[in-house]
């Protein structure tokens, strides 16, 4: 008996000890900077002195911040990427479960995008879309189309920060659609031949549902992912682009934070978007529910 | 049984790691019972002072800065220097974390422009003292402009203790590309009197060619980048971004307008400069690397790459606007020492040696990434006519006569600033006049500096 809570008591240490770690890490490198971030964001702190706390003015000022709305407007504006990234990344899924010849070669060719670092990637696009010896004017040229100087512009900055954000994401899409797919029974498609489904019927009667938990959580993490959109505008248009035409709210965030000394206002927007994305995600979780039980 | 090896497992683990932070601390002992051993005479020359020098630059740079800072230790073998090097773009990043984190390195570079808020917020050590009394430094030796840009009296920059000191000066002055003008059988211009905006123009446009008659411009006049270049011309003219007092934005001076119209006017009525959306600051440098363009602003920092070009360049001063007079800015880097650093004897002698002593500056100077800061040093170096370009001494004029600060210098921040720039594009395009554009965009920037000014009285309790 006594043997017996020992041995109980000293895993309990050992499991203990084994979470520890990413427990540490968790309250050190994201609850503390966090509720940190949240004092910052009462105070007019500008990063290197002490903090006074000034209520709400930060919040205040950001409704009148006409570069906050800009880069708010940018933001959401780039997410315009997702569901082209997500309907690419299916047909693309769909494509590659036929079993064409070289499917793996496939695979690879498209995932290679999302191992490169993105520093690279932005810096071989900025070459792409170089208005003058451009890749991607350079071809437009082929069909005698001059291409504008993509980066300087402020109606092209946004598409080519898309266009490249798809081109870089497709690849992981399109796997976790690929083994979703790979999951289906062939019985359901069995069954809707018999029934004289063809196949669009059956792609939207069948394939769309069953894969639907894994559109659901790429939709959420994509959301996350580029409400947080940073280091393609920082390599590529350093100073927010033509009229501040590229800039997202977390490059605002950082020249206000690093560039400018107002650590206080830029907590203060970092709360903002951060409430963005919670209060996002959290209706996403709810349709998701509600719509489950219509499914079922 | 199992509870006395778990407890022997602990034991031997705590008995590890207090053995491990004893070694570091019995080091410290011992080298501090050696100090004061030794306090008579100068011997701590046991002890080894450990130092970390972050800075930044391009590959040649890096490569001349750690040599230099090699050579230091070799003259003083009890300091080991440590050395971080960033990309240029992370510098300021790296630098305003590693305050915030409280693990600034001994030595570093800063922007002068950032000066305030680092004095203000007791980042940077008050290097008066150990410069002043010096017998190694001769202030009198070194640019005014460069010290006095690391002065700040607690009001006003530029006067006052010393909280840096120049890593370099860097004048930005006007080249051209003295073959082509050879090419084109005109005049090379005269380099100490400038153009006046007329003849550059007329001068420019005699060199604007396209070559094979594709219909395309293959050879340009000009290249400037708006954000570098558009202060010559803005003070040539008399006006300027900001007033004496550096409280209030003036550009909706007429006179400001007529510079920043005439230089839009450069692309739209003139035609000199590759079009506004292909006058990327790559593209237009490219250009000029390639012998496509006649003038082109040069930094000492380029003479490394500039010196294998396959044509010759030369300096001249910029075209002179109602003033009659050249203007243009000189940027600086300035190094620092950590206020908090626990050697600051050997982190200022590491700022001195880099930036004030020969042998620092030799080496420097031969990788051709600055002029020296040495007055008498420039001097033999202007004169060197073996080293391109030939007209060096322009360089040391910008920096003993015409050169300015860049304007948001004297500011807390310089985001007022910035804004000018962020706004532009539709002036250049010729969409907005720049009298329409100036008379818009002063209260928006006013607002900023407004709030800059705020930010450093909190800042200064």
């Amino acid at each position: 008996m006594n043997q017996k809570s020992n041995l109980y008591r000293k895993e309990k240490i050992y499991g203990f000890l084994f979470i520890l770690p990413p427990l540490l890490g968790l309250l050190i490198f994201t609850l503390y900077p966090m509720i940190y971030s949240i004092y910052g964001s009462f105070t007019d702190w500008d990063g290197l002195g002490q903090m006074n706390l000034v209520g709400l003015s930060n919040f205040k000022d950001l409704w009148t911040d006409e570069l906050f709305h800009k880069a708010l407007f940018n933001t959401l504006f780039m997410m315009l990427g997702i569901p082209i990234g997500i309907v690419l990344a299916l047909l693309l899924a769909l494509g590659l479960n036929r079993g064409v010849p070289g499917t793996t070669a496939f695979r690879v060719i498209y995932y290679v995008p999302v191992i490169s670092s993105l520093a690279a990637v932005s810096i071989m696009w900025n070459w792409a879309y170089n208005g003058d010896y451009g890749l991607v004017n350079q071809f437009l040229d082929l069909f005698g189309i001059s291409g504008p100087n993509w980066m300087a512009n402020k109606y092209t900055v946004k598409p080519a920060l898309i266009i490249m954000a798809v081109w870089k994401g497709v690849g992981y899409t399109m796997l976790l659609y690929l083994a979703a797919l790979q999951s289906v029974s062939r019985s359901y498609y069995e069954a809707a031949e018999l029934d004289g489904a063809g196949s669009f019927k059956a792609f939207w009667h069948i394939t769309w549902p069953m894969v639907r938990p894994v559109t659901f959580f790429i939709i959420v993490t994509n959301i996350i992912g580029g409400s947080q959109i940073f280091t393609e505008m920082n390599i590529m248009t350093p100073t927010g682009g033509p009229e501040y035409a590229s800039a997202s709210v977390v490059f605002y965030i950082w020249q206000k934070a690093f560039g400018n000394f107002q650590m206080g206002y830029a907590s203060a927007m970092a709360v903002v978007l951060g409430a963005f994305i919670f209060v996002v995600t959290l209706i996403q979780f709810r349709m998701n529910e509600k719509q489950s039980f219509d499914v079922d | 049984m199992l509870k006395k090896k778990g407890w022997f497992t602990l034991l031997s683990l705590v008995l590890l790691v207090s053995v491990v932070l004893a070694g570091c601390g019995g080091n410290n002992n011992a080298s501090s019972s050696s100090n004061a051993g030794s306090n008579g005479g100068s011997g701590n020359s046991q002890e080894t002072k450990n130092l970390t020098f972050m800075f930044r630059g391009g590959p040649d740079e890096q490569k001349a800065y750690e040599g230099v800072v090699k050579k230091f230790e070799a003259d003083h073998p009890n300091v080991k220097v440590k050395i971080v090097v960033t990309a240029a773009d992370q510098y300021a990043t790296k630098l305003k974390a590693s305050i915030t984190g409280n693990s600034l390195p001994d030595v570093f570079y800063f922007e002068s422009g950032d000066l305030k808020a680092y004095v203000n917020s007791g980042v940077l050590l008050d290097l008066t003292s150990y410069i002043e009394g010096n017998s190694n430094i001769d202030l009198n030796n070194i640019w005014k402009y460069g010290v006095d840009l690391y002065r700040y009296d607690g009001t006003m920059a530029g006067q006052g203790n010393i909280y840096g000191m120049p890593k370099d000066v860097g004048p930005f002055a006007l080249g051209y590309n003295k073959t082509m003008f050879e090419a084109a059988g005109i005049p090379l211009p005269d380099k100490d009197k400038p153009y006046t905006w007329d003849e550059f123009i007329k001068v420019a446009q005699q060199l604007t060619i396209d070559k094979d008659g594709d219909g395309k411009l293959d050879q340009f006049g000009a290249g400037f980048n708006v954000n570098w270049a558009l202060q010559a011309f803005v003070w040539s003219n008399g006006a300027d971004w900001i007033d004496a007092t550096k409280t209030k934005v003036t550009i909706d001076d007429p006179k400001f307008a007529e510079a920043l119209q005439f230089f839009a006017d450069m692309q739209n009525k003139y035609g000199i400069t590759p079009s506004t959306e292909q006058a990327q600051t790559l593209d237009t440098y490219q250009r000029w690397m390639k012998g496509e363009m006649a003038f082109f602003p040069v930094g000492p920092w380029d003479m490394s790459t500039f010196e294998t070009l396959p044509f010759d360049y030369d300096l001249l001063p910029y075209p002179a606007g109602s003033t009659g007079k050249s203007a243009t800015w000189t940027g600086s880097l300035g190094i620092g020492a950590s206020a908090k650093t626990k050697h600051p004897e050997e982190a200022v002698e590491l700022i001195n040696y880099l930036t004030a002593s020969k042998e620092g500056m030799d080496a420097l100077v031969k990788a051709k990434v600055q002029i020296p800061n040495l007055i008498d040093m420039a001097g033999e170096w202007a004169a060197d006519s073996s080293t391109k370009p030939a007209n060096k001494e322009e360089f040391l004029q910008i920096v003993e006569e015409y050169g300015r600060v860049l304007p948001g210098h004297y500011t807390y921040n310089a985001e007022w600033y910035n804004l000018f720039f962020t706004d532009i594009q539709p002036v250049l395009d010729g969409k907005v006049t720049a009298a329409e554009y100036v008379k818009s965009e002063q209260p928006k920037m006013q607002k900023l500096l407004d709030k800059a000014i705020e930010q450093e009285e909190k800042s200064k309790k």
